[in-house]
Parts: C-alpha cells; structure tokens; sequence
C-alpha cells in the first residue's frame, strides 16, 4: 500500500538560479506544514545537483533569474524534463531584484563586482525565466508568498490548475479591513499591484511597495493620477517598483512622460 | 420590520451621562455579545465585539467595512468536503447567537435592511438570515462629514427605522430614546437612565444639499444616461481596484472557490466578497470577458445601486456612507459622478427642448 | 424572522450523483450520463441548467443536454476549458460528482405547441439545444415542422454524430449542417451558419426560432432572421454568462439588471431588446 502511495507522488524538484535564496529560506519557515509537504511529494532534486542521474519530473520550481550563459543551459535542460514549470518568487519571475543591473552597461557592472577578475564569470542582463523556457504558473513575491506556494503546491498535487490573483493589493486589504495605507497619508502601490501576498506589508503598517509588480490592463493615466492626488511623484513610484520589477517596468517605459 | 418608526420626538427618553454610558454598555454585554464602533489604526474605525466599554468610540464618521460583515463575512466556508472515495460533503453550522449592535448609523441601519430585500429576493438565503436574526439594533445620530449624503438620498440622521434604542449625544453625554418593546425592556432592567430635566433639546443638521436633484427623480435620471460620456471620464481616473464595492454597505456579489488541506484529503468550499468592478469579474472559462472595460464596469456598478435592484424594490440601493469615495484611492466622488449625470441629463432635456421648438 | 430562517431550504450543497456514461464526442467534447440518487427525477425544463461540483476543483454551471423525457437521468455535455472541465473529462464511470440545481428558465414548451421549430445552433450551442429538440420529437405531434440548422469549424468538432444522423433520416426533421472550414471528405455545406437562413421557406407567424451558440453568433443570426421578417416575438435565445451560484446571488451572471441565472439563459428576444449588455 505504502509503496504504491509512494510511487503515485509527484517528482518535485527545486533548481536554484540567481537570487538572495530569500524564498528558500521562507520554505523552511513553514515549519509545521513543512512536513505535510513531504508527504505530498516526491522530493527529488533540492539545490543544484544536476547530475546525468537526474530524472524527469512532475513538477519543476525555478528560483531566481537568469543571469549567466551557462543558467541559460540548465533552464533549457529543466523545461525538457518537466512536465510542469513554476517560476518561484519576483527574481524566477521578472528577474527581480537583480534585474537593477540591466540599467547599466554590462561591461561597468562586471568591472564593479569582479574587477580584474571578470573574464572569468560570464554574465549577461538578468532575464525572468519565461525569456527563455514556457512558464506555467508563476508565484510571484519578494519574497514569494508563502500562502501562495502552498495553493499552487496543493492544487498542482491535485491535478488542477491553481487560481492565481489577477486584482490589486486593495482587495486583500479591504477584506482584512486593514486601515488605508494612503488614508493614513504614506506611500502606497497598492492599488496597481498584483495582489495574492495576502497584503502583508499593510497589514503589517507598511506600505506596499509593488514587489509583486503591476496588476493587468493597469490605467496608466489613473495611476499617475492617484500618485498625484496624494503628494507622491511617479519617479519615485517607478523607482520603488523597479527594485523588483525593471524588466517588467521597461515595457512601461513611457509612464508619466505625458 | 418594516414598521416605519415614529418621530422621536413622540418617544420615551432619558438622559444618560458618560458613566452611566458605561455602565449601560456593561450592561449590554451581560444579555448577549455587543458589537460597536472601536478604533482601527491611527485614523479608521472598525465594529468589532466590544470586551471594554472604554474601547467603544460613539463619536466616529464610519466604519472600514460595514455591519453586512457580521450577517455575511468576507470569507465563509460554504462546504467541508472529504475527496478520498465517495464524496462526503458537509456544511458547517452556522452559529445562531444574539447580538447587540451599538452605536449604528441610520444609514447604516437602511444598509441592513436592503440586503435583506436582496437576500430574500428570488431565492432566500439560509447563511444571511441564520446570522441575521437575533440582532437587536442601537441606533444613534452623527454629525454628517464631506462624504456623507444619506440626508440627501432621503436618510434622516434620527431615522430610528430597525432600531431598538436610539442615542442622540448631548452635553456631557446621551439622550436615550425607546424606539420599540426591546428597548423599553433594556431601559427598565437597567433602569439607570435620568429623567430629563428640561425641556427636550437636540439640533437636527441641515440637509446637505449635495446632490443637484431630489433623490426621487434618480431612477429616472438613470433610464437616460446609459450612453452618457460620464463614464469614459470616471474610468479615465478609475483604477478597477475593486475598493468600493468591498467597503459598500449594500453590495453582495461574492466569489466561490474550493481549496484543499495540505493533506490532499479534505477540504472546503469557500466564499469570499467580490467585485463587479475587478477585470475577472465576468469572464467566463472560454476566455470571454462581458463587461471587459472600466466605464462598463462603472456603469454597472452605479446602476446596480441606482436603477437595477430599484425596479424591484422600489428603494434606492445607496445609502450615502460615504465609503466608495472616502475610501477610493483615485478620490473619485459618487456624488460628483452623480451630479454630473444629472447635468447630463439636463443638457440632453434641454436639447431635446430646442429640438422640437 | 426567527421562525423563518431555519426553515429556509440550504442553496448551495449539492447532492452526489453518479456518472453511468461516458462518450468522447469530439477532441474537446464528452458527455456524461448522470443519475442521481435512488434514480430521481431531476425534473428539468429542456434549456436549463444544473451547477456541478467536484470537490477539490470547484463549481461550474453545464447546460442540461437531455430532454427531460428521457428522464430518470439526464446528460450533461461539457467542453474542456476550465479547472472543473478538465477534472470532469478524466472520470469515468461510477464517479461521482455534485450536481444542484435544475436552475434558471428554459423554453417555455407550452407556448411553443402547435408551432414550426427552428433550432439554431452553433458549436457547442446545440447542446442545450438537443435537450428542447429531443423534447419535441418525443412529442412530435404536438409540434409542427421541425427545422434543425447547425454550424460547426469543422467537420471532426460536429457535437452529436449519431443523433444527427438519426435526425438527418428522419422524415419529420428538416436537418441542415455547415461548416466553417470542411476536410477533404465533407461532401455538405460550407459557410457560416447564417448561410443557411436565406433558403428556408418560412411560415413566419407560425414559426418559432431558438437560437445557441457562441457570442459572436447571435448579431448575425438576428440580422439574417430579422431580414426573413421573422416577428421579434418568435425568437428566443440561451445566453452563457460566468456563474458562480446559481440562485441570483453572486452577481456574476448579472445582463444589466437581468440575473441571467434566474430570469435566463432563454431569453425571448423581445427581453433582450431591452439588454444592453446581452448581445
């Protein structure tokens, strides 16, 4: 009975690529439903082992950004063998935080972080995963949401597909009756942000700072407007979201130039 | 329950001072659970289950989410189901308790009684009205602030309609009013109220004035500015975050969803409040999304509250909190919205003037 | 109230059913067989629907294929689109599965006796539909003619092959099909559906015309009908919207102020003159 429960478990890998390993550790904050994963998986590959053992698998979580020739090689390698690819986190998702390198020439970053040394690591701009392989679900967060992970864990387990925000931050705050962030006159994205984090930074008295990038079929124009009526430049608003989401913010380069 | 109340100056009162305000609350809490106006954060407020009568704030201008939030929670488990084998499905008991409302605004009050209009409608309710009955209501009147209209939408601040008791605050405390039986009966098991010495005081405010028509003509306004260019305008600010249909008093569009415990064995079906004004809201599995852009979805929601639920039940389904604007992070005003359709309005009455002159 | 509350009948648990039948129809398409227990009538009108659950995956509201003449059971067809579709397409016979409702307003029967039916039909639209056409045939004196168009992309997605087969020979039944885009085999029609209006031969006071399908569909099966003069009065229509509840709550289904799962999905057209948001 045991062995054939076992066997019917889907392969679940982890690859880590670029990133602070920020949403790995908050894996393991889960603690008490840590071992309830467990049960529910298979767990084949966590961290980089990519040996020629390597199988294939069900379900394949990416961490982190691509940001060398040779991540290139292995994202490619991962998406031939799974059958479902999920891009964990802001990093795996928009190249995250990361990404703030791809403001400057390549050349001066490398000179900056290496120095002498830098023919020696390979680099390029840092790209989210699906600029190379098919994403099939994302979590997005920085860190990613937990709450999130585990939905997305669970209903993939299932055979189903997961249900995956597609409203701003605002929704969660107004259902938790959190106080408005922008009532009480602070900085806030939460109304153009992509919710799904359960708004834990309001929650929590902070204000959102749009780690989860924009919500689709944003209005612009609404945005810059609601930046304005409350004292806030839309510079800053971009700078602030852009520490996650540059590649993301690129596509909305022309933002507030009206 | 839909007795129209009498004027309160037709009515039993007395006098209670701040402390024996307290006592009265205490006294509250001792016959069932009360539920009242306490501070959310550095500015808001919230009803929440009071546990000191020192935490209850009477003096506020409105609550984030309204009182619906007792009668229908922003998340509800509809179904407990088991997934191993034969389906076993079982739905929770929803726990009958009696409640106390304190310190209700008459708008507020209106907002009840609406949604019970809606949740009767077609087919009833049990999970509303299971939560609903055994409330007893205490009113008490507010000085209106920028965003409130009730006044204008026909909602006296001393509509005592649905309430038990009803405060009006006074100098160094409140005026106590009995509406009906339940409140004669809190009056005299307390019996702690003063008689009132002199003669009966208390201002009524004056009517705002904020809407540019009576509320009476607003159904009809509404059958004429369906196609009006209001709508383009507001969605130009809008930005679809779905925050006024979730602080809304009389909204109850709500989403269905199932989720699974960790376990993969058991787990529930759940239902959270939606929003019409949210993109997904009418997009079907096949990909077809039928009110796919801002104005339409505006249009919606206003008519909702202005003309569709009105054909039915004779009765505006706003109520003039305040909330959608005072909370909108694009600080967009129903009521300007409102005033703008009827220039609307206006204009194409006078067109239509000239026309056949 | 107090009294009122407890005695209000629960609208959102179902009751468990079975799938007896299982049949792949087309890549995207099957239809199941459903019985519910101690073999219940579901007591539907042809054009109604039921919401079906299946626990883990959710609720979708499906469309009654059946007539309800052919009860105790009915038949559900269902395309593969979503969470709880997908689900529904990998059980077999025996599962099980929730099933509430027959909800909503389907063809109103009585008024169409004595008629001409024209059923119009597109893709995945004739499965609603099939449930009125197989009520008329097994009442089939108390109808008139019985005229069945129906348009399908292609020849490999035509929805109901036996049954149009069946039809096809019938004597009683004017069947005609097009499609969109034929194979090297398909020998009939080619064209949209509304190529198929213009040649009809219409006794337009007496002939009532229902019309499924997609919402591309309905403007210009309207225009062709309307340029037939067929009166507004005699065609009525079954609209999808997304749903959540099935009891005019939830809001989802909402056609300005017509919740289209209690006054709906037919509609007689005439209601949807005055629906902006419908078509």
């Amino acid at each position: 009975m045991s062995a054939r429960k076992k066997s019917q478990k889907p392969k679940v890998a982890f690859f880590d690529f670029t990133g602070c390993e920020g949403c790995q550790l908050n894996k393991l904050n889960l603690e008490n439903d840590l071992l309830g994963i467990l049960e529910l998986i298979d767990l084949v590959e966590f961290r980089e082992a990519m040996d020629d053992k390597a199988e294939e698998y069900d379900i394949a979580f990416i961490e982190g950004s691509i940001t060398t020739p040779s991540c290139v090689e292995r994202i490619y390698d991962i998406r031939r063998r799974t059958k479902i690819l999920v891009a964990l986190g802001q990093c795996a998702v928009s190249g995250g935080i990361n990404a703030m390198k791809n403001n400057y020439p390549l050349a001066q970053v490398q000179e900056e972080v290496y120095g002498k040394d830098k023919y020696l690591f390979p680099s390029m701009p840092a790209m989210p995963v699906r600029a190379f392989v098919q994403v099939d679900y994302e979590v997005r967060g920085c860190p990613m949401s937990m709450p999130e992970f585990l939905h997305v864990l669970k209903s993939l387990v299932l055979g189903r597909k997961p249900e995956i925000k597609d409203y701003a931050v605002c929704v969660e705050c107004k259902l938790k009756e959190n106080e408005c962030v922008l009532e009480k006159g602070m900085f806030c994205l939460g109304p153009i942000t992509r919710a799904g984090c359960d708004a834990i930074c309001p929650s929590n008295g902070q204000y959102c700072t749009g780690c989860r990038g924009l919500v689709s079929n944003m209005n612009k124009n609404g945005a810059i407007e609601m930046l304005k009526q409350h004292g806030f430049s839309v510079e800053e608003a971009i700078k602030r979201m852009a520490m996650f989401n540059t590649n993301e913010l690129v596509k909305e380069a022309n933002w507030g130039n009206r | 329950m839909n007795r129209q109340a009498k004027d309160i100056s037709e009515m039993k009162c007395c006098f209670f001072d701040q402390n024996t305000t307290k006592q009265f609350i205490e006294f509250l809490m001792s016959k069932a659970k009360v539920i009242a106006p306490h501070r959310k954060g550095e500015k808001s407020f919230s009803f929440q289950e009071t546990h000191n009568p020192e935490e209850v704030v009477l003096n506020y201008n409105r609550t984030i989410q309204p009182i619906k939030k007792f009668f229908m929670p922003p998340r509800e488990t509809l179904l407990e189901f088991e997934l191993n084998g034969k389906p076993k499905v079982k739905k929770p008991e929803i726990k009958i308790e009696e409640r106390i409302f304190l310190g209700i605004h008459s708008y507020d009050m209106k907002a009840i009684r609406l949604l019970d209009f809606s949740f009767d409608r077609d087919k009833p309710e049990a999970n509303y009205f299971l939560r609903r009955q055994k409330s007893v209501f205490i009113g008490i009147a507010y000085e209106p602030d920028e965003y409130h209209f009730a006044q204008d939408l026909g909602i006296d601040v001393y509509d005592t309609t649905g309430f038990s008791l009803f405060m009006v605050p006074a100098e160094k405390g409140f005026l106590i009013f009995e509406v009906d039986e339940t409140g004669h009966r809190y009056l005299q098991e307390f019996g702690k109220g003063l008689p009132l010495d002199a003669e009966l005081q208390y201002e009524r405010p004056e009517p705002t004035k904020k809407l540019k028509m009576h509320y009476n003509r607003l159904p009809q306004i509404f059958s004429h500015v369906y196609d009006s260019p209001v709508w383009k305008k507001v969605a130009e600010r809008c930005l679809g975050c779905g925050t006024c249909n979730l602080v809304c008093s009389t909204c109850y569009c709500f989403d269905v969803f199932d989720e699974v415990n960790l376990n993969i064995k058991e787990g529930t079906r759940e239902r959270t409040w939606d929003s019409c004004m949210l993109n997904p809201f009418a997009q079907v599995a096949g990909g077809e999304n039928f009110r796919p852009t801002l104005d339409s979805r505006t249009r919606h929601r206003l008519y909702r509250k202005f003309k569709y639920l009105t054909d039915y039940s004779g009765e505006l389904h706003c109520i003039g909190c305040g909330r959608c604007s005072y909370f909108c992070p694009a600080k967009i005003s129903l009521v300007e919205i409102i005033n703008e359709l009827i220039e609307d309005y206006n204009r194409q009455q006078q067109h239509a003037a000239v026309t056949v002159s | 109230m107090e009294n009122v509350a407890r005695e209000i009948k629960d609208l959102y648990t179902p009751v468990i059913a079975t799938i007896s039948l299982v049949e792949q129809l087309t890549l995207s398409e099957k239809r199941f067989w459903i019985k519910l227990p101690r073999n219940q009538k579901l007591n539907h009108h042809p054009g109604q629907f039921v919401e079906v659950s299946i626990f883990g995956f959710g609720e979708a509201p499906i469309s009654i294929s059946s007539s309800p003449t052919r009860a105790p059971g009915f038949e559900l067809t269902v395309r593969r689109t979503g969470r709880l579709t997908e689900k529904m397409h990998q059980l077999g016979v025996g599962s099980q599965i929730g099933i509430r409702g027959p909800f909503g307003n389907g063809f109103d029967v009585q008024r169409f006796k004595g008629k001409d039916m024209l059923f119009i039909a597109g893709g995945i639209g004739l499965a609603p539909l099939k449930s009125l056409i197989e009520y008329t045939l097994d009442k089939r004196h108390d109808f008139n003619r019985l005229i069945i168009l129906y348009g399908a992309k292609n020849p490999s997605e035509i929805l109901y092959p036996q049954e149009i087969n069946e039809w096809t020979y019938r004597d009683d039944v004017e069947m005609h099909i097009t499609v969109d885009r034929p194979d090297a085999q398909w020998k009939g029609n080619v064209g949209v559906i509304t190529t198929l209006i213009p040649p009809l031969e219409l006794d337009l006071e007496n002939t009532i015309a229902t019309v499924v399908g997609p919402p591309v569909m309905y403007k210009f099966v309207l225009m062709a009908l309307k340029a037939k003069r067929l009166p507004d009065v005699n065609i009525y229509m079954s609209l999808e919207r997304r749903m959540k509840c099935g009891v005019g709550k939830c809001g989802h289904c909402q056609i300005n102020d017509s919740y289209v799962c209690q006054e709906g999905p037919v509609y007689p057209y005439t209601r949807i003159k005055e629906l902006k948001e419908a078509i």
